[in-house]
Parts: C-alpha cells; sequence; structure tokens
C-alpha cells in the first residue's frame, strides 16, 4: 500500500508544504527530502538578501560586465524577459531600485547607483547561464521565483514517479497528476468553504496588492510607471507552469484589463480577479 | 493542464464563508523518529520556568514540550523542542531538532490550524493542543485543503525557532552529555 504523505517547513519567506502520492513510504520521505532541497537551492540561487546569490554576484558586479549564473537563475531570467516583453513592461525585475527606496528591501552591496530610468531592456542574456546589466539597475525575483521554487519541486516529485504530487508555497501551488484537486482561494483573511476550481497537471498563483499579511505589507508596483497597484483587488492566475502564473499575477493587477488578457492568451493562462466590490471575475482563455 | 472552474465565468458575487480548517502533518513521535531515527530513546525534559520564559522574552503561555534524544548508550544525540505560535489567525505547531551542539537539524510543522483571530482567545487556543493523540490527527487530516492566496508570513514561526535557539543555549547546552 502506498502512502499519501504531506510535509511542511518554512521556506521562501513563508510556509511550503508538499504531498505526493504513489510511491512507498521510503520513497516518498526521499523524494519530499530531495523536493525541499530544491526549494533551498532555488532560493539560495535567486535571494535578494543573501550576500552569496547569483543576484548579489550580479549586483556587487561592474556594471557591461558578465556574470556567469546558475542554470536556474537564468531560467527564471529569461521567463522574466518573455513576460515583460508582452506586457509591455508592466512586469519589470528591474523594480527592485524603487523597493530598495521604499524601504521594502534593503540596500545590496553594489559598486553602482541605479539608474532612474533603467528597465528590464537594460538586463541582457548574452549566452546560456551568463547576464550583462547594461546599465545600472537592481534586480528582484520576488516575483517570479517562488513560482520557479515550485516548478522545480514538482519536477524532482515527477521524477521519482509519483502520480500525485502537490507543493504549496505560500499560495503558489501546482498540481502533478491527473486527478482533479480543488483549490480554494483566499479572499482577504478569509478560506471559503467551497472550492473555486479543480487543477490537474497545472499551477495557481494569488496576489492581493495590499498584501495577506499585515505584518509584512508588500506592494506591487507597476514596473513601467512604478507606481504602487492599489484597490484592494487580488488576482489569481492558472497556467501550466507555476512560474508563469506567479508572474502573470502581477500583469493582471498592474496592467489595463486589455493587455492582461493579450498576456495571459500569450502564455495559455487564465485569470479570475476579486475586487472587493463586484466580487469575482475571469479573464483570459475560459472567460 | 486541465482547470475545472466551479465557478460562472463574467463577474459574480461569491459567497466567501470564513471556515477554519487544519492540517496535521506530523505527531510528535513521527517527528521524533524522522529527526532522530538512530535514538533509542526521548526523554521528556521539564519545561522552562516562568523565570526562564521571562529572560527569553517568550509570550505568556509559552510552553515548549522538549524531549531530550538518547543513543543506545545514553548519549544526548540532540534535542526536539515542540512548539506552538501564533500569527494573526494560524497556530503552527512545529518541532525544531537540535544537534547535540544547538545547532538545528531540521524545523518541521507539525500542525497548522487557522480560524478567524476574534473567534478565539489564546489560553483557550492552546488548550485544544493538550494531550492531542494520533486518533485526532486522522479526524483532523480530513480537512486538508489546498488554499491559493494564502501568503502568510512564516516570521512567527522563524521567531519560534530563534527563541528555541536561545532556550537551547540558556537551558540545554549545559545538560549535553
Amino acid at each position: 500500500m502506498h502512502a499519501a504523505l504531506r510535509r511542511a517547513r518554512p521556506a521562501l519567506g513563508t510556509l511550503v508544504e508538499i504531498g505526493v502520492e504513489g510511491l512507498p513510504e521510503a520513497a516518498a520521505l526521499a523524494a519530499i527530502e530531495a523536493a525541499f532541497a530544491e526549494v533551498a537551492a532555488v532560493q539560495r540561487c535567486m535571494s535578494f538578501h543573501a550576500s552569496d546569490s547569483d543576484l548579489a554576484r550580479l549586483h556587487r558586479a561592474a556594471c557591461g560586465s558578465v556574470v556567469r549564473v546558475d542554470a536556474r537563475t537564468f531560467a527564471v531570467l529569461r521567463m522574466a524577459q518573455r513576460v515583460a516583453l508582452a506586457s509591455q513592461g508592466a512586469f519589470d525585475v528591474s523594480v527592485a531600485a524603487r523597493l530598495v527606496r521604499l524601504g521594502l528591501l534593503p540596500r545590496p552591496a553594489s559598486p553602482f547607483e541605479p539608474a532612474p530610468d533603467a528597465n528590464w531592456r537594460d538586463i541582457e542574456l548574452p549566452d546560456d547561464c551568463s547576464v550583462r546589466l547594461r546599465r545600472p539597475l537592481w534586480i528582484d525575483l520576488g516575483g517570479i521565483a517562488k513560482g520557479y521554487a515550485v516548478d522545480r519541486a514538482i519536477g524532482i516529485l515527477a521524477g521519482r514517479g509519483a502520480s500525485h504530487a502537490l507543493v504549496n508555497a505560500g499560495g503558489d501551488l501546482r498540481v502533478h497528476g491527473a486527478r482533479a484537486t480543488p483549490v480554494f482561494l483566499r479572499v482577504g483573511q478569509r478560506v471559503p468553504r467551497t472550492p473555486q476550481l479543480e487543477l490537474s497537471d497545472a499551477a495557481i498563483a494569488s496576489s492581493a496588492p495590499d498584501g495577506f499579511d499585515d505584518a509584512a505589507p508588500r506592494p506591487h508596483l507597476h514596473g513601467a510607471t512604478r507606481a504602487t497597484v492599489r484597490g484592494g483587488a487580488s488576482a489569481s492566475v492558472v497556467a501550466a507552469q507555476c512560474m508563469v502564473a506567479d508572474a502573470l499575477t502581477k500583469v493582471v493587477l498592474a496592467a489595463e484589463p486589455e493587455c492582461s488578457a493579450r498576456v495571459l492568451a500569450a502564455f495559455g493562462a487564465h485569470a479570475l480577479v476579486h475586487r472587493p466590490a463586484s466580487g469575482f471575475e475571469r479573464l483570459g482563455l475560459a472567460a | 493542464m486541465r482547470v475545472r472552474w466551479l465557478i460562472p465565468a463574467g463577474a459574480c458575487m461569491a459567497a466567501v464563508a470564513p471556515a477554519a480548517y487544519a492540517t496535521q502533518y506530523l505527531s510528535v513521535e513521527q517527528a521524533q523518529r524522522a529527526a532522530f531515527p538512530q535514538a533509542g530513546a526521548f526523554v521528556p525534559v521539564a519545561a522552562p520556568d516562568a523565570a526562564t520564559a521571562s529572560a527569553l522574552d517568550a509570550p505568556p503561555g509559552w510552553a515548549p514540550r522538549i524531549f531530550a534524544a538518547r543513543g543506545e548508550d545514553a548519549a544526548t544525540l540532540g534535542w526536539l523542542i515542540v512548539d506552538q505560535v501564533l500569527g494573526k489567525s494560524e497556530m503552527i505547531t512545529y518541532a525544531t531538532a537540535l544537534d547535540a551542539r544547538g545547532a538545528v537539524l531540521s524545523v518541521e510543522v507539525l500542525e497548522y490550524r487557522e480560524a478567524h483571530g476574534g473567534e478565539i482567545r489564546m489560553a483557550a487556543w492552546r488548550k485544544q493542543f493538550a494531550g492531542k493523540t494520533q486518533s485526532d490527527a486522522a479526524a483532523l487530516g480530513r480537512d486538508i485543503k489546498n488554499i491559493s492566496g494564502a501568503t502568510l508570513s512564516c516570521r512567527h514561526l522563524t521567531e519560534g525557532v530563534q527563541r528555541v535557539l536561545r532556550l537551547h543555549d540558556f537551558l540545554l547546552a549545559a545538560r549535553t552529555g
């Protein structure tokens, strides 16, 4: 008899829950350990705070020099650039300078001051695992790396033969396997009694500009205008990859609805937006 | 990728009823075996007294359960400390495993419970956890929910682990051997 096992540990600044089915108990526990280790590796590579992350090395390097990064950091940067292009900069990982100025991120060790008008177009990916900053800027992958960590963990669990697996990093979650898995969307501090959707082999991520956690408000910024996104709306995006779902929640909250619908379609994603005044509204493919 | 929305297309008001839920991941015994598979016994250590709790800047009612993991030769392999932290609306029971020198081996969440902050008073909340057994765990397991949007900070958990480390330095370091 194969066990269904779930474990939860603090990681990625939240609680990460990993569940697996279809493996003998010892293999299931080993798979869960390996998945948590992969989450930790993604965090080490892409932390804005840690002094030995790829981002820290990039920020310490002279502007214009080529910096080698882990293949995982490179994969996230490449996707971030694709989303930035599709959303005309509504999603932009170079908003870090603004977040530092707002006191939401610590100032990194860096020989340069970011140029006020530098943006995602100044991040070059000249070769595999190579990054070059054309102009001085700082990168924060906080809006996409958590989803990628979920993807990597799911990849480990699937690779070890799990028939069903679920990874939930504080609301960015992905389901592996054909079984329809109910998902509940939190609105404010409330969790509904009945699920809003069922997922199989798919991911969902949710964001609210005001933050779900009063202790650590972390507003989203519009990538192009750098203005704080307001209005109390929250957005959930469903996509095949959690990295895409994670990034597109920021687009849906920041961009105009027509732009959001176009970006969602380009990535085969759909969204559910909740506004306090009007309730849920579906956007994209399934609407 | 397959998605089935359970709410209609277009704008709609959805009734969002508050619902408490809970997930049990591991029992204390399972956490002990997972952290110290080679241990022969887990010996309870008296909980810190009020003066110690105060010195460690602990919240009211702080009552961690401490176990010394003993090897076959009765040497102390390390410690397992089961503690609870209360967030705005959630209670997390977690186990920190420390090696004999006080370094963190693992932090595992044993149980996660959520409810509205206003519904419960801390003392009553804590009482629910007294004498919890594995049969209770089975009942809790049925209530697992996959929630998107739960960006709960693990700040309280991090603070809890830091307090556990201070507790080790204050109370346990001298007992190893």
